[in-house]
C-alpha cells in the first residue's frame, strides 16, 4: 500500500460503496418489487423495502409464463451448448497447434474468422438456413450430379433435410458453431512447453492419449472458464430462440418468456408479478457467476492475448 | 505460433477438426453466402422465388435518411454506452486496486451485472424508469410530465443507454482490474515517491499502461452494443417511440421479420458485418503493434 | 337472455353426445393470432370441435398476435413445417394472395363434398378475402369493424343525452368535460391507425390508394396525404394539445382500453370485438355504451371496413388434414357455433342469415348485447365502394407502420401533419414499389 491516510482510505470505501449501490440497486428493486403486493407495487414512489409476498408472486409468474418446461429447456439449450462447445473446442484446438498439416493455417483462419460475427449480426443468414441445414449439402451433390447419377442408378432420390425449427439441435448447433471456446483452448494450448509433447512422443504415446492424459486435466481451470462463459451467454440467448421457436409452448426458453411478462393490453400493472418473473430467470447463471468466479475470471481475462 | 514438437499425422487432424469445421462451414459460410445472395435480389416473403436486383438493395438503403439515422444512432448508443460503462468499470477497479479490507466482498459483487441476461436487465429497468410507477416515475409526481419514455425519443434512448452502460460493468471491471493489478507495484511506488498525488498517478502512470486494455475493452463494448441492444430494446421500447430507439441491428429484425423485406434486411446485414469485421481488424492491428513494443 | 341459455344447452348437448375420440384421429394444427380471453374462447371452440367428431383432432396454438403469427407462419412454411390452418389477418392478405401458398377455401370445401352457400356471407367480408372475380379464397372467421364507445354518465353530466354522432359533437362533449373536470375526455393512441385512420378514410369515403385502393393492380400508389385525412390528423393534434385528447398505448402504460374500461377516459374507439371483453372488464359503476364512428357535418356516411381475420389453408399439407380442415370450417360455420362465437366474443355474425336469426331472436335488444347490432350498420352504411370494399396493397403491414410513424410525429414531436403525412405517402409508395418489383409480371388474382 502507497498511501495510508485515513482520507484515501475513507474516500476508497466511499467510492467502493456507491459502486454497490449501483450495481445493486437494480437488483434489490427487483426483489422488493417482488415482494409486494399488487397495491405496494402500484405506489408512486415504490416503497424500497421489502413485503411479504415474494413467494406468492414467484408461484404467480411460473405459471403465468409456464416456467417449468422453459427452464427445462433452458437448461438443455445452456447444458448442451457449453458441452458441445467444450468437447469441439479443445479437440480442435488440439488439431491446430499441436498437429503439423497442410491446411492447419486455413483452417485456423476458418474458424478465428467467426468470432468476429456474433449471431445477432448474421441473423438473416443464418435464419435463411433454418429450414433445412443440409442444403449446402444437396447443392453440392447436385452440382456434382450425384444426385442425378444416384437417382438414375438406383431410383432413389437423394433429398437431404434437416430442419431446425423447433428443435434442441436448432436453439443448440447454431451457438456452438463460433470459435470462441477453440480460441480460448489454443491460447492455452500455446502454453505448454514442447517438452512435454516431446515425452509423451518418447513415451511412444499416441497423440490421443496425450490429449486425454496430459492436456485435459492440464487444462481444467480453462475448462470451467469456458464453461461458466457459455453457460451464461446461451442462458441468456434471446433473438435466435425467438427467430427458431413457433412452437414456443413446447421449445419455448427462459428469456423468451420475459415479455410475455410485462404487463400488456388488457391486464392490470402487476409489476410485482414481471419482477418475480424476472427475477426467476436471471437466477442460474447469477449463481453461475458467483460460484465460479475464480476459474471464469482468469478465463475471461486469457482471452485477451 | 509455430511449435517445435507436433505431430504429424494424416488423418487424425482432420477427424478432430473435422466436427468443428462442419459446424462452421454450415453454420456460417453457407448461411453468409446465402444472404449475399438474398442482398443482390427480391426475395419473396413466403418463399417461392426472388429476382435479380443487382445493387439496389443497397441502393435503396444508402439512399434512405432514415437507414442513416439509425446508423448515427448505433454510432451514438455505442460510444455513450461504452464510455458510461468503462468509466464507471474503471473508477470502481482503481479503487478496488488498492485491495483494502473487505475489498473482495465489493469485488465479486461488481462482475454479477455480466450474468444477466439483456432482456432481464431490459424488463428490471423498464419498470424502474416507468413514468407512472416505480422509482423514476416519482420525479412525475413533482414536475408533471418531465420524465417520458413512452413519448420522447431522447428519454427512450438515455434509458436504454443506461441500462446497457449497467449491464457492461461487470466485464470492463474484470478487465480493468486484472490490467491494473499487472502493473509492476514498483512503478507505482517510484512515483508515489516522487511525489505524485494518487490521481496524477492514475493519469500519468497507470493509463498509459493498461491503455491496451482499454482499447481491447472498447472494441468489445462496441461490438456488444451491436449484440445485447437486441434485448434490450426489443424489451424496453420495442424500437418507439417512432423509431427512436433502433438501432442497426433491431432495425434489421423490423425491417426482415416485421416489414417482411428480407432482401432489404440481408443487405443491411451485409453492411453491418463488414463493419464489424473492419472493427475487429483494427483491433487486431493494435494487438500487433504491442506485441511489436514488447 | 334465453337465447344464451338455449345455445348452451344446444353446445351441451352436441359435447355429451360426441363419442370419444378413437386413436387413428387425424391431427392436424390451427395457429391463431389472439391472446388473453379472447384466446381462451379459440380454445374451446377447439375442444368443441373435437368433442364433435372422432376422425380429426384439430391442435389450436396461440402465436400471441396477427403479426406474430403471421411471422411464424412464414418462418413455419419457408421450413415445410406450417400448421395447416392459419389465422392471416387485412395486413397480411395481398402476400399471401401472390403467394400462392394457400388451397381456396371454396376449392377445398368443394373437393370434400361440404356444400356452403357463399353468397350468404356479408358482401364486406367476402370482397376483402376474395379475388377480383369474386371467389373467396378465405374462411371468413373472426370480422369486426370498428366503433366509438363512451360513458353515459359522463356525457349525461355534461348534459348529453343519446350517442354522439358528429365530430363536432365530440368535440363538444370534450370540451365540456374537460370544464367538468374530467381529465381525459377521450383516450387516444397514435399508433391505432386501423380504428383512427383506416376507418376513418373509408366512413368519409376518402382514398387510402389510388386504382381502387390497390383492387386494380400492384401499381397503386398511396394518396392518404391528400384528402380529409390530412385535416383529421391536424384535429387530432390540436385536441392532443388542448388536452382532450390523451395518449394512452402499452408504451405509456395503460392502454386506451384500459382507461375506459377502468372509467379514467369517458370516450374511445376500439373493435367490436372488445364489446364482449369491455362488459367483463369495466369497473363497478362504469356504464358505457356503443355507437358507429363519428362522421363530419356536412359528409355522407359510408361504409366502414371489416376488420378482423379469415383463416387460410396452407399448401403442402396431406390429403387427410385438409379433410379434417374442411369438417372445422364446415363445423364453424354451421348457425349454432357461429351465433356461439359472435354471443362470447363481440366479432360479428359472418353470414346474413346469421345476422337476421339473431336479430329476429332479440338477441340485439337488451344488455349487454345491445348496440352491437350498430357494428352491422357501420358495415352496411352503404354497398362497398371502390375505397371502402378494403385496402389491397402489397406489405400492407409495412404501410401501416408509416402511417402510424406519420401520426406519432405530429402528436409527439409537433411535425406539421401534411409534411408527416407526405413524408409518409413517399415511404409507403416505395413499399409499394419494392413489393411490385418482388412479384413482377404477377397480377392480383
Amino acid at each position: 500500500m502507497i498511501e495510508r491516510s485515513p482520507f484515501f482510505d475513507a474516500l476508497t470505501y466511499a467510492v467502493m460503496i456507491i459502486g454497490l449501490i449501483l450495481v445493486v440497486i437494480p437488483f434489490w428493486i427487483v426483489i422488493v418489487a417482488a415482494s409486494q403486493s399488487l397495491q405496494e407495487v402500484s405506489r408512486v414512489p415504490i416503497s424500497l423495502l421489502p413485503s411479504d409476498q415474494l413467494w406468492v408472486n414467484l408461484s404467480e409468474a411460473w405459471d403465468r409464463a409456464d416456467l417449468a418446461p422453459k427452464m427445462l429447456n433452458s437448461f438443455i439449450v445452456a447444458i448442451g451448448v457449453t458441452v458441445g462447445k467444450i468437447t469441439l473446442a479443445s479437440l480442435s484446438a488440439f488439431a491446430i497447434v499441436f498437429f503439423s498439416f497442410k491446411a492447419r493455417m486455413i483452417c485456423f483462419w476458418l474458424i478465428f474468422i467467426t468470432l468476429m460475427l456474433p449471431l445477432e449480426v448474421r441473423i438473416v443468414p443464418t435464419y435463411s438456413i433454418a429450414a433445412n441445414a443440409l442444403l449446402p449439402f444437396q447443392v453440392i451433390l447436385d452440382t456434382l450430379g450425384i444426385t442425378g447419377l444416384v437417382q438414375a442408378v438406383s431410383g432413389v432420390q437423394i433429398a437431404l433435410n434437416w430442419n431446425l425449427l423447433n428443435s434442441y439441435t436448432g436453439l443448440i448447433l447454431p451457438l456452438v458453431a463460433t470459435a470462441t471456446g477453440t480460441f480460448l483452448y489454443r491460447q492455452f494450448f500455446m502454453t505448454i512447453p514442447d517438452e512435454l509433447v516431446e515425452a509423451s512422443k518418447m513415451d511412444g504415446a499416441h497423440p490421443l492419449e496425450f490429449f486425454f492424459d496430459v492436456l485435459l486435466p492440464l487444462s481444467r481451470t480453462n475448462m470451467l472458464a469456458l464453461a461458466t462463459i457459455m453457460f451464461v451467454s446461451s442462458w441468456n440467448q434471446y433473438l435466435w430462440p425467438l427467430l427458431i421457436t413457433t412452437d414456443r409452448a413446447n421449445f419455448g426458453t427462459v428469456v423468451m418468456q420475459l415479455k410475455a411478462l410485462i404487463p400488456a393490453q388488457n391486464g392490470t400493472p402487476d409489476w410485482n408479478v414481471t419482477m418475480a418473473g424476472a427475477l426467476i430467470i436471471m437466477l442460474p447463471p447469477l449463481l453461475v457467476v458467483a460460484f465460479m468466479q475464480r476459474w471464469f475470471v482468469r478465463g475471461l481475462i486469457s482471452r485477451d492475448k | 505460433m509455430e511449435r517445435r514438437a507436433v505431430y504429424r499425422n494424416k488423418v487424425l487432424p482432420w477427424l478432430l477438426i473435422g466436427p468443428q469445421l462442419l459446424l462452421v462451414l454450415v453454420f456460417f459460410y453457407w448461411p453468409t453466402s446465402q444472404a449475399l445472395y438474398w442482398a443482390f435480389t427480391l426475395e419473396q416473403p413466403w418463399g417461392g422465388g426472388n429476382l435479380w436486383a443487382g445493387l439496389d438493395n443497397f441502393l435503396y438503403i444508402f439512399r434512405d435518411d432514415r437507414y442513416w439515422g439509425t446508423v448515427l444512432r448505433s454510432a451514438f448508443y455505442a460510444l455513450a454506452a461504452t464510455g458510461l460503462s468503462m468509466l464507471v468499470a474503471l473508477t470502481l477497479a482503481s479503487f478496488v486496486d488498492r485491495a483494502l479490507k473487505g475489498t473482495k466482498l465489493f469485488q465479486s459483487v461488481f462482475i454479477w451485472p455480466y450474468a444477466i441476461a439483456a432482456p432481464a436487465a431490459g424488463v428490471a429497468f423498464r419498470f424502474i424508469f416507468s413514468p407512472e410507477a416505480g422509482l423514476v416515475g416519482a420525479i412525475n409526481d413533482i414536475w408533471p410530465g418531465i420524465w417520458d419514455p413512452a413519448t420522447n425519443g431522447i428519454h427512450a434512448l438515455a434509458m436504454v443507454i443506461v441500462c446497457h452502460a449497467w449491464l457492461g460493468i461487470g466485464y470492463n471491471f474484470v478487465f480493468f482490474l486484472a490490467a491494473l493489478q499487472m502493473i509492476p507495484r514498483s512503478i507505482n511506488e517510484a512515483g508515489a515517491m516522487d511525489g505524485a498525488r494518487p490521481f496524477r498517478r492514475m493519469l500519468d502512470l497507470q493509463l498509459p499502461l493498461i491503455a491496451p486494455t482499454a482499447f481491447f475493452l472498447l472494441i468489445m463494448n462496441i461490438i456488444s452494443s451491436f449484440t445485447d441492444s437486441f434485448g434490450l430494446i426489443d424489451t424496453m421500447t420495442e424500437g418507439g417511440p417512432i423509431g427512436q430507439t433502433e438501432v442497426m441491428v433491431y432495425k434489421i429484425y423490423v425491417d426482415g421479420f416485421k416489414g417482411l423485406d428480407y432482401s432489404g434486411a440481408a443487405a443491411q446485414s451485409i453492411i453491418l458485418m463488414l463493419l464489424v469485421i473492419g472493427l475487429t481488424f483494427v483491433q487486431f492491428k493494435w494487438v500487433e503493434r504491442r506485441v511489436h513494443y514488447n | 337472455m334465453k337465447t344464451t341459455w338455449l345455445l348452451s344447452a344446444a353446445l351441451a348437448a352436441t359435447a355429451l353426445t360426441a363419442a370419444s375420440p378413437a386413436a387413428a384421429a387425424t391431427k392436424f394444427e390451427f395457429w391463431y393470432g389472439l391472446s388473453g380471453d379472447l384466446s381462451e374462447r379459440v380454445q374451446e371452440m377447439c375442444s368443441r370441435f373435437n368433442a364433435s367428431q372422432a376422425d380429426y383432432e384439430i391442435v389450436c396454438v396461440s402465436q400471441e398476435n396477427y403479426e406474430n403469427n403471421l411471422q411464424n407462419t412464414i418462418a413455419a412454411f419457408r421450413a415445410n413445417k406450417q400448421p395447416t390452418v392459419t389465422q392471416i389477418s387485412d395486413g397480411g392478405v395481398v402476400d399471401l394472395m401472390l403467394s400462392g401458398a394457400f388451397v381456396p377455401v371454396r376449392e377445398l370445401m368443394e373437393k370434400n363434398g361440404y356444400t356452403i352457400d357463399w353468397s350468404n356471407y356479408f358482401s364486406g367480408i367476402s370482397s376483402y378475402f376474395s379475388t377480383s372475380k369474386g371467389e373467396l379464397l378465405a374462411m371468413p372467421f373472426n370480422s369486426s369493424t370498428a366503433m366509438f364507445y363512451y360513458n353515459t354518465d359522463a356525457l349525461k353530466a355534461v348534459g348529453f343525452e343519446g350517442a354522439p354522432q358528429t365530430w363536432e359533437q365530440v368535440e363538444k362533449i370534450a370540451t365540456d368535460l374537460k370544464a367538468a373536470g374530467y381529465e381525459c375526455p377521450i383516450a387516444f393512441d397514435p399508433t391505432g391507425t386501423w380504428q383512427w385512420f383506416e376507418q376513418f378514410s373509408a366512413v368519409h369515403n376518402q382514398p387510402i390508394a389510388s386504382n381502387g385502393n390497390g383492387y386494380g393492380g400492384l401499381d397503386a400508389v398511396v394518396e392518404f396525404n391528400k384528402g380529409k385525412f390530412v385535416d383529421q390528423l391536424t384535429w387530432y393534434k390540436k385536441m392532443v394539445d388542448a388536452g382532450l385528447m390523451v395518449h394512452k398505448s402499452k408504451a405509456a402504460g395503460q392502454t386506451a382500453n384500459e382507461a375506459f374500461t377502468a372509467g379514467e377516459c369517458q370516450m374511445s374507439s376500439s373493435s367490436i370485438a372488445d364489446h364482449g371483453s369491455f362488459s367483463k372488464q369495466a369497473k363497478e359503476g362504469v356504464h358505457w355504451d356503443v355507437t358507429v364512428l363519428p362522421i363530419w357535418e356536412g359528409t355522407e356516411r359510408h361504409n366502414s371496413l371489416v376488420g378482423g381475420a379469415a383463416l387460410w389453408t396452407l399448401k403442402g399439407k396431406s390429403e387427410e388434414e385438409y379433410k379434417g380442415a374442411a369438417a372445422f370450417y364446415n363445423f364453424i360455420a354451421q348457425p349454432i357455433e357461429a351465433q356461439h362465437w359472435s354471443t362470447i366474443t363481440g366479432y360479428i355474425p359472418v353470414t346474413n342469415s346469421g345476422f337476421e336469426a339473431m336479430m329476429a331472436d332479440g338477441f340485439y335488444d337488451a344488455p349487454p348485447y345491445k348496440g352491437r347490432e350498430l357494428a352491422i350498420q357501420s358495415l352496411t352504411a352503404t354497398p362497398p365502394g371502390e375505397y371502402t370494399r378494403g385496402i389491397r396493397l402489397g406489405n400492407f403491414g409495412a404501410v401501416r407502420q408509416e402511417v402510424s410513424k406519420a401520426m406519432q410525429s405530429v402528436i409527439f414531436d409537433g411535425v406539421a401533419p401534411q409534411k408527416a403525412l407526405d413524408d409518409a405517402a413517399a415511404r409507403s409508395n416505395e413499399i409499394l414499389r419494392k413489393f411490385e418489383q418482388t412479384y413482377k409480371g404477377q397480377q392480383l388474382p
